[in-house]
């Protein structure tokens, strides 16, 4: 567990992509309101930049990646910097299990965009809670 | 194993396997011992965006040419795609079930769609492109795409 005891999420920075603003908002509403104690979102951003100070909460905190598409920036930036992906979400993953809410928008999702992401972050919070208990995901 | 056409545009480098024919629709179709594999091309399967359901027609579908062979859903469009042959649908891919992302993953290769029992092959390999002529249909259609942005 990190020093403040909080789970890293850290989620796509797919800017301009549908999915990638699913999985942001995601996070936001785990960190936000559903898991505030629990959940800390940081940017993918820096850790592309090689920022010191996040690469070593990365490697001493579990994180949770959310990947926008297959080429998983967020899971790999984790190995990249030393760290392990405690859950890996993908939100084509979740999209799969819930066909009717197809999002669209990517500044402004629509309704059924924004209940795909209370779904994912349902999801997440659910990873936060056994991770934060010591269990496996 | 498949040898390829290569093009690049932009950052995307799209293939052509050569040992298939191909549709001006990007579906790609293979002669196998009396059946006919089809599947979606590279450049289809990237220009698509990451599949999220395959759903081919079950087995035993009838089809002429321009029927319904299934349909993908992308994270930005919805394909149906049309029969380019004669024939019946033998044997729809299992793996697409649980594995719809290996049609972006393997597109000539383990992400093919079905297998179908032709009964016109000489009529219908007729209205296909070679490698070639699919190459280059596929390279301007590409360009003039990426133009676009």
């Amino acid at each position: 567990m990190s020093e403040n005891g909080r789970v890293l999420i850290l989620p796509c920075s797919g800017i301009g992509k549908t999915y990638g603003t699913v999985g942001r908002e995601a996070a936001y509403s785990l960190a936000e309101e559903l898991r505030p104690g629990s959940a800390e979102v940081v940017a993918l951003s820096l850790l592309v930049m090689g920022d010191e100070e996040l690469r070593a909460r990365v490697q001493t905190s579990p994180v949770i990646a959310v990947d926008g598409c297959k080429l998983a920036c967020a899971s790999k930036m984790v190995a990249e910097s030393g760290g392990r992906v405690a859950y890996e979400a993908n939100v084509l993953d979740t999209f799969r299990r819930h066909r009717t809410l197809r999002p669209k928008g990517i500044s402004r999702l629509n309704p059924e965009g924004q209940e795909l992401a209370q779904e994912l972050a349902q999801e997440l919070a659910q990873a936060t809670d056994k991770i934060t208990r010591g269990e496996e995901v | 194993m498949s040898e390829f056409l290569e093009t690049t545009v932009e950052k995307f480098i799209f293939k052509v396997a050569t040992d298939r024919l191909y549709t001006d629709g990007h579906l790609w179709v293979k002669w196998e011992d009396g059946l006919v594999r089809i599947g979606l091309s590279d450049y289809i399967q990237q220009s698509s965006g990451d599949v999220a359901f395959a759903e081919p027609e079950p087995e035993r579908t009838e089809l002429a040419p321009g029927d319904d062979l299934g349909c993908i859903e992308t994270i930005k469009v919805n394909l149906v795609l049309p029969s380019p042959i004669s024939g019946v649908i033998k044997e729809v891919n299992p793996a697409l079930e649980d594995r719809p992302e290996l049609v972006n993953q393997d597109p000539y290769g383990e992400g093919w769609l079905v297998l179908v029992e032709v009964t016109d092959w000489e009529a219908d390999r007729a209205k296909l492109l070679d490698p070639e002529s699919y190459f280059k249909m596929m390279k301007a259609e590409a360009e003039e795409e990426s133009s676009k942005l």
